[in-house]
């Protein structure tokens, strides 16, 4: 048995380990029984309801705004627009970049959609009812909405990520072989299927918001700086979250909005967003031209790789979109160019979307390099383990952690890629078109500090709880298990809680980054309680474990004991007991590993995709039957939340790859398709056979172990079934989604 | 006239009426607008929050209740058109038993969630299949569960949870 000083993830424990079983969700009674309260389903006592008033055109000023026909609505309380509320400065720098403008600023209109007026009534009916009533004219001017309007202002190298290594342009040019093209990936929207909502009270100067969001502590610290306030005076709570997908993580005009209604009411506020506002109100994930060439010697060693990205970006707002800069890092290549560039445009705000920048710039890196595998009549697979980076290709360093040669070889094998006929058109089955396609996922690696707090209570149980948010990742459930085993208590005594800013303070549920840090967080919070235990018995004669640290002992049921003696040792209860201690609490945090410091590169998550499609050889039906992902995320924490994750990610891979465009009307700038009749998403029936292979070993620059793996499940999806779709028909579609009529 | 009366219902004057709704065995008398969908009377006068609003619009199935045993889109029927008819919701389903309808349990075993937002409407569209009985095999709970949209993508979970409870004769434990 290991000790508690050892690096092993479990430390020294007595009982079976939970980390890394699939434990069920300790969330999913309260989820199945609807009893789990989400920011929609909160209701105050005295609550007034709001409904947004948004504009219909996507550029100009508000020449006239009348309000009298809404504000003498029955019900209605109050109206505001930017004529009547207080000016309101805009919140902080995130780790995503500037906060989004605050709202009701002036008369400019900027994007379809924005919000000019918030009407707040009695019911939900109607302030919905008067918010119809608002009239508004505008002097309009015309948008800026395409990516190829030479009006949009030029950001180059946004981000400062641009990669420079080597000579790209001569290696290309003395290149045995290259293939050069264009890609286009449409706006997507989240849509996650939980309408955002937020409801704001404030008793006297503090506020409390109950709100759809990803990241409760940069909440309370955008609403300080906006209400100005201090951080202690607001709270906001997120225990359950329907969904996001990173559309939670920004605090967003409509939540300040309601805020200020709330005190300007002094009344609580809740305010629900419609589902076609929610195309608007809380970002996408923003179209890209991607002109990107790969060229390789004769036998598909990469010796150039040039990508250049451009997207588009709100007229005043930030978002961290660096598409070609993650292909950089993705193969052994000696010489590299990425450039990334934004276009200001008068759309709503684009923002992270499950797997930002990587899931375009994926895209185009991993049909590319199909096609040069083609061009050189090499598998696929082939050139991709070719060209595997041993090292880190930024830094030269060795990973942390780096199984993707398994991932290829697992998956194919799991797969049968080798009974892939490398002729297009090749595999048919009646009336069905086979193809198989793959890819290859290197994602990034993200990480943020972290801070947790560990309780073990008189009678045994224990509490631990941090500010971050469970969106459906299996946070809950997966901090228990790591509070649990760190403790030695049984997961049913132990209850993790999150989803309130008053916690200590956590990164978002974003970039992957959280589960590693908050466990670390977590873990280190409990070995603090493990000390202060200890502490208590130090010089206690009636303690075995006295002068004991926590090298010495080994913990499990409940109780401490010597190692190697489990007689020797006592339950913690009985130590609180004879101590007269109501609770022993400790904090404990976490800090991002540091490359330099170790010597090493910290390594993201590592995948490889496969990818069967069939495509009714008349019609040009494309159908996804099947699915191979094998997953390099380092130790797996709970095998069966992880594991949704990953199909989860795959389903959203599939609505990229076939289904999913925000359609936005040329002219006038209003999106087209804002309803899921239109909006098309992966339902059950577009979604058969799915297979997770984790495979690789703990990762080294984290003490759990732990890669996230909350949004690889979704790169690679699209490439590899374009790819079938290709092997399938021997036709090449380069933009996003695939879809019949690019068949025919 | 017509165009009249729906000036005023778009100004805010709807008629209230009284409604009597009978949801998961218990009576209430409501003094409703009469635009209230039963989704809203639901959550919003009797508190029942289980059933969710992903759409509003009849597109994505969160808010599949019971009338009278069928599934319904609660955001699209008026809570004035379920008088007389008995509305069970995620909160009223149970095993004859009392306890956790066995659908419950199996989506937790499953992990046929993730958010959890949709799954109130799955479980409810789930418990009518099997009472159907159309759950009898994997296409089927796929093709008639596709009118309840998971975002989150727990489809393949959630067939195995409706099946493992088709299998072993839930529709008999079921409402
Ligand atoms: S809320 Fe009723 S179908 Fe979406
Ligand atoms: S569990 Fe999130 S929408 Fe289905």
């Amino acid at each position: 048995m290991s000790t508690v000083e050892s690096r092993d993830v479990r430390g020294s424990r007595d009982a079976a380990p939970v980390i890394g079983t699939g434990m069920d969700r300790v969330d999913g009674a309260r989820k199945t029984a609807g009893a789990a309260g989400y920011p929609s389903d909160v209701q105050l006592p005295g609550q007034t309801h709001a409904a947004l008033v948004q504009s219909t055109v996507a550029a100009g000023r508000i020449r006239t705004l009348e309000t009298a026909a809404a504000e003498a609505s029955p019900g209605v309380l109050t109206v505001m627009t930017h004529r009547n509320a207080p000016r309101l400065p805009d919140g902080p720098m995130t780790a995503l970049g500037a906060s989004p403008p605050a709202p009701l600023r002036d008369d400019r209109i900027l994007h379809h959609g924005q919000h000019i007026a918030l009407v707040v009534a009695e019911t939900p009916e109607q302030a919905a009812a008067a918010a119809r009533l608002v009239r508004v004219t505008y002097d309009t001017s015309d948008p800026v909405l395409g990516l190829d309007d030479p009006r949009a202002e030029r950001m180059d190298n946004p981000w400062g990520m641009d990669a420079d290594r080597g000579d790209p342009a001569e290696a290309v040019r003395t290149a045995e072989a290259k293939v050069s093209g264009t890609w286009t990936t449409p706006d997507n929207t989240n849509n996650p299927l939980g309408l955002f909502a937020t409801v704001a009270v404030w008793e006297r100067d503090a506020l409390t918001v109950h709100d759809s969001t990803q990241w409760p502590t940069m909440g309370r610290v955008t609403l300080a700086k906006v209400f100005d306030v201090p951080e202690s005076a607001v709270r906001v709570l997120a225990p359950y979250v329907g969904g996001a997908f990173g559309a939670g993580l920004r605090v967003w005009p409509h939540v300040i909005l309601a805020a200020l209604a709330a005190r300007v009411l002094r009344r609580p506020v809740k305010l629900v967003l419609t589902r076609a506002q929610m195309f608007t109100s809380v970002g996408h994930r923003p179209s890209t031209v991607q002109h990107l060439t790969v060229a390789s010697t004769g036998t598909g060693e990469l010796v150039a790789l040039d990508h250049r990205c451009t997207s588009g970006v709100a007229m005043e707002d930030d978002d961290f979109e660096p598409c070609a800069a993650t292909s950089a890092l993705a193969y052994a290549c000696p010489n590299v160019i990425t450039r990334d560039v934004q276009l200001r445009l008068n759309i709503p705000d684009p923002t992270s979307m499950r797997a930002p920048a990587v899931g375009q710039g994926n895209f185009a890196l991993e049909s590319a390099l199909d096609e040069l595998a083609h061009s050189l009549s090499t598998d696929p697979l082939e050139l991709r383990l070719r060209n595997y980076a041993a090292e880190h290709p930024g830094n030269g360093l060795p990973w942390s952690s780096n199984a993707l040669r398994e991932c290829y070889e697992a998956g194919a094998e799991r797969f049968g890629w080798s009974r892939r006929d490398p002729e297009p058109r090749s595999m048919r089955d009646g009336d069905e078109l086979v193809g198989y396609g793959m890819a290859g996922v290197s994602y990034p690696w993200y990480a943020q500090p972290c801070k947790a707090r560990a309780t073990v209570n008189s009678d045994g149980s224990a509490f631990v709880r941090s500010a971050a948010t469970d969106i459906g990742t299996g946070t809950y459930t997966v901090m228990t298990q790591v509070s649990a085993d760190t403790l030695g208590i049984p997961p049913g005594r132990v209850r993790f809680d999150l989803g309130d800013s008053d916690m200590p303070q956590s990164p978002q549920a974003g970039g992957s980054g959280l589960t590693g840090a908050l466990a670390t967080a977590v873990r280190d919070a409990c070995r603090g309680v493990l000390g202060r235990i200890l502490d208590l018995v130090r010089d206690d004669s009636e303690s075995p474990l006295r002068g004991c640290t926590i090298g010495d002992v080994t913990v499990g049921g409940g109780r401490m004991h010597l190692r190697g003696r489990p007689a020797e040792g006592e339950s913690y209860a009985d130590i609180l007991a004879r101590h007269g201690q109501v609770e022993v609490t400790a904090d404990g945090a976490s800090t991002p590993a540091d490359a330099a410091e170790l010597g090493m590169a910290p390594a993201g998550a590592f995948g490889a995709k496969f990818v069967e499609v069939r495509v009714d050889a008349d019609l040009g039906v494309i159908r996804v039957p099947r699915v191979v992902s094998a997953i390099d995320g380092g130790q797996i924490l709970n095998e069966k939340t992880a594991r949704s994750q990953i199909i989860g990610g795959t389903v959203g891979g599939i609505g990229q790859a076939l289904f999913e465009e925000t359609v936005t009307d040329a002219g006038t700038g209003r999106i087209a398709n804002a309803t899921f009749g239109d909006y098309l998403v992966p339902v059950n029936a577009d979604v058969t056979q799915m297979d997770v292979l984790f495979v690789g070993d703990p990762d080294r620059a984290t003490p759990l172990g732990t890669k996230g793996v909350g949004e690889i499940g979704l790169v690679g999806i699209a490439a590899a079934v374009a790819n079938a779709v290709h092997h399938a028909t021997g036709t090449r579609v380069r933009s996003l989604p695939v879809t019949l009529d690019q068949l025919l | 006239m017509a165009e009249a009366l729906s000036q005023r219902r778009a100004a805010g004057f709807a008629p209230e009426a009284p409604v009597e709704l009978h949801v998961n065995g218990r009576r209430h008398r409501l003094h409703l607008d009469a635009r209230v969908t039963l989704l809203d009377a639901l959550r919003d006068s009797l508190g029942l929050t289980g059933t969710k609003k992903g759409c509003d619009q009849g597109t994505c199935g969160a808010c599949t209740v019971h009338a009278d045993g069928r599934r319904v889109l609660s955001c699209l029927t008026l809570a004035a058109q379920c008088e007389g008819r008995e509305v069970t919701t995620i909160e009223g389903l149970t095993a004859p038993d009392g306890g956790p309808h066995p659908l419950q349990e199996s989506f937790v075993r499953h992990d046929a969630f993730q958010c959890g937002y949709c799954t109130p409407g799955q479980i409810m569209s789930a418990a009518a299949l099997l009472e159907e009985g159309r759950a009898d095999s994997d296409e089927d709970v796929r093709e008639f569960m596709s009118g309840n949209l998971c975002r989150c993508g727990a489809y393949t979970n959630i067939v195995a949870a409706v099946r493992d409870v088709a299998a072993a004769g839930g529709a008999d434990a079921s409402v």
